[in-house]
């Protein structure tokens, strides 16, 4: 380790550093600052730096908007679709891990779909969900057109791939060793995964759990396009500030704020594990 | 071995099997393997028979009669597809260039740092996490021609105002710069991560050697980085071919059809003018490149996952 000292070059990369950051930070304190200002002051020609902060923009979406029931949406959807993708992820991915079914073959062909480009099988989603909406099973599951059921199928097709991925690489860190010795301690198989495998991967359940929650959250083409009105999520919510008259800047500023900062939180929670989360478990942090 | 200190049973022996190590890790996967089947094999053999009939939604025809190739053709001969084809690849190429360049020399510079590395780090997160859709409407505000920041720093700075969104060269740039602003940092962090867990004594023996910064970059550093720097490329190239959320939240395709990528232009068609047989083949026609891409790029996922399982 070099002295503790600033150098010339320490001096260039932290102005670098600071230029960079105010890149990258800069729309997002745009968009929060957007949020309180006054409605007069979020019009202005130039645009005003300073101002007196009201919660005007919050309320109007909130009451105006009915915004709290997108959040309610997304949360149902994403927390629904989290834990199916969880469950059948565990299991699938455990056995990937163990027991390698397919020869690696299969597992590729799951990572796969999940690079399928969405808009291209969305029609059939769409037509699938018009026709099964009509049906006495469709309006038991809630999975029709603008449910919030054909959402949680969606969001659960498209983070399984994510999840076994993940998962695998934090089942892999599991001694096998462990596993056998719980063997021959009686436990059944079934008794390994449950007792032995799974509060030992549980960190990585968590982290696969938060990436799941903020890809769902974050979604907006299936949202966009298999909702209407009753299930919309937060993301189409945000964008409804768009409306017929013209673009409501204020509330869709504090709408996106309400929408961007709990992932943020959740982002700096996972910082660990966001590399490993970003490149499905291939790169660790 | 006991996690949770209940009784363990009798000990000793292994339990006798019901069925089979391979009937077992079967059955773990089959859940999962139905839901991934069911859902990518049934909308795609939809859409191929969709591709082969005469679909229109909005007039009496609804779903009709088959039509063999036409659909194809159509996509094939239309100028408009080949136009959208072309703006996705400048735009991919466009953005993952500079999101590489841009990416690699910021983990180098973090990398270099001696204090906040862990701030910094954690700082790059937050445009990441944030819902495209979300942050992309609040991009147009900043863009605005009149009310937006952008603009207002310009002439605080006495140069010349642009119209960012709306004028026809621009236009893509523009959401080139949002997509280089959102995931430049996904490259950095990776790259990053990739930096910091190169092995030390390569690096000591040829500081012993007397090696120049550069050859160190070009014979140690690059080579060992390749598998991830691969790997981040592959998967911002399949993110960049799909981008929508940014589309439609900047600028909806326009003005006029500048920004009119490949997903906005199926969006168009499909879900606009209801016409399925055309939005269908299109978007089979458009799987097929990705998904070749994919199955031919992936396998340097595999690869980056190998060389860990050997080094581990």
């Amino acid at each position: 380790m070099q002295a503790k000292t600033f150098t010339m070059a320490d001096l260039v990369r932290y102005t670098l550093v600071i230029a960079l950051l105010i890149f990258f930070l800069f729309p997002i304190y745009w968009m929060v600052a957007t949020s309180f200002k006054p409605p007069p002051d979020v019009l202005t020609r130039p645009p005003k730096w300073t101002f007196e902060p009201t919660l005007v923009n919050y309320i109007y979406a909130f009451e105006e908007a009915n915004f709290a029931m997108f959040i309610k949406n997304s949360l149902i959807v994403s927390l629904i679709s989290t834990i199916l993708v969880l469950v059948a992820g565990c299991l699938a991915s455990y056995s990937f891990a163990r027991y390698n079914p397919g020869a690696g073959h299969l597992m590729f062909f799951i990572l796969t779909t999940r690079m399928m480009p969405a808009i291209a099988v969305i029609i059939p989603f769409f037509v699938i969900f018009k026709t099964v909406g009509g049906t006495a099973i469709g309006r038991a599951l809630s999975l029709g057109l603008d449910k919030p059921g054909a959402l949680v199928v969606c969001y659960t097709v498209i983070n399984l791939p994510l999840a076994i991925w993940l998962l695998h690489s934090f089942f892999q860190d599991i001694p096998v060793e462990l596993e056998d010795s719980a063997r021959l301690d009686g436990y059944s198989r079934l008794q390994v995964l449950w007792r032995v495998v799974l509060p030992l991967a549980a960190p990585g359940i968590a982290v696969t759990a938060i990436f799941c929650l903020l890809f769902s959250w974050n979604e907006f083409l299936f949202a966009f396009l298999l909702t209407r009105d009753v299930a919309r999520t937060i993301t189409v919510g945000v964008a409804g500030f768009w409306t017929q008259r013209g673009i409501l800047w204020g509330p869709l500023s504090a709408a996106a704020t309400v929408c961007v900062v709990p992932m943020m939180i959740f982002a700096l929670l996972l910082q660990r594990y966001i590399v490993r989360g970003l490149t499905f478990g291939a790169v660790r942090g | 071995m006991d996690m949770t200190g209940k009784k363990a049973p009798a000990e000793g022996k292994v339990r006798k099997r019901a069925i089979s190590d391979v009937w077992y890790s079967v059955l773990l996967i089959t859940p999962a393997t139905l839901i991934i089947l069911f859902f990518a094999l049934f909308p795609l053999f939809y859409a191929i028979n969709l591709s082969f009939r005469h679909v229109d939604l909005t007039s009496a025809v609804g779903i009709g009669p088959y039509v063999g190739l036409d659909n194809y053709r159509f996509a094939l001969n239309n100028k408009i597809f080949w136009e959208s084809a072309r703006r996705t690849l400048i735009f991919a190429v466009g953005a993952v260039s500079i999101e590489l360049v841009l990416g690699v020399a910021i983990a180098f510079l973090l990398n270099q740092l001696r204090w906040f590395q862990g701030i910094v780090r954690s700082l790059l997160i937050l445009p990441i996490a944030s819902a495209p859709a979300a942050v992309g409407l609040v991009w147009r505000y900043m863009y605005h021609p009149d009310f937006g920041v952008y603009n207002g720093i310009l002439a605080a700075l006495g140069l010349p105002e642009q119209n960012w969104l709306g004028d026809v060269r621009l236009a893509m740039p523009s959401v080139i710069v949002f997509d280089v602003w959102q995931w430049t940092p996904f490259v950095a962090l990776i790259v990053l991560a990739g930096l910091q867990s190169l092995p030390k004594e390569p690096f000591e023996a040829a500081e012993l050697d007397g090696a120049s910064t550069w050859q160190v970059l070009r014979r140690l550093t690059f080579p060992m980085l390749a598998p991830v720097l691969t790997l981040v490329f592959v998967l911002r190239a399949i993110d960049a071919i799909r981008l929508y959320d940014a589309i439609l939240s900047l600028t909806h395709g326009g003005p006029g059809t500048a920004t009119e990528t490949l997903t906005y232009h199926l969006y168009r068609i499909g879900m606009k003018y209801f016409r399925l047989d055309h939005a269908s083949a299109i978007s089979l026609l458009f799987l097929y490149v990705t998904v070749v891409f994919t199955l031919v790029a992936l396998r340097s996922m595999m690869r980056v996952q190998a060389e860990r399982a050997r080094r581990a």
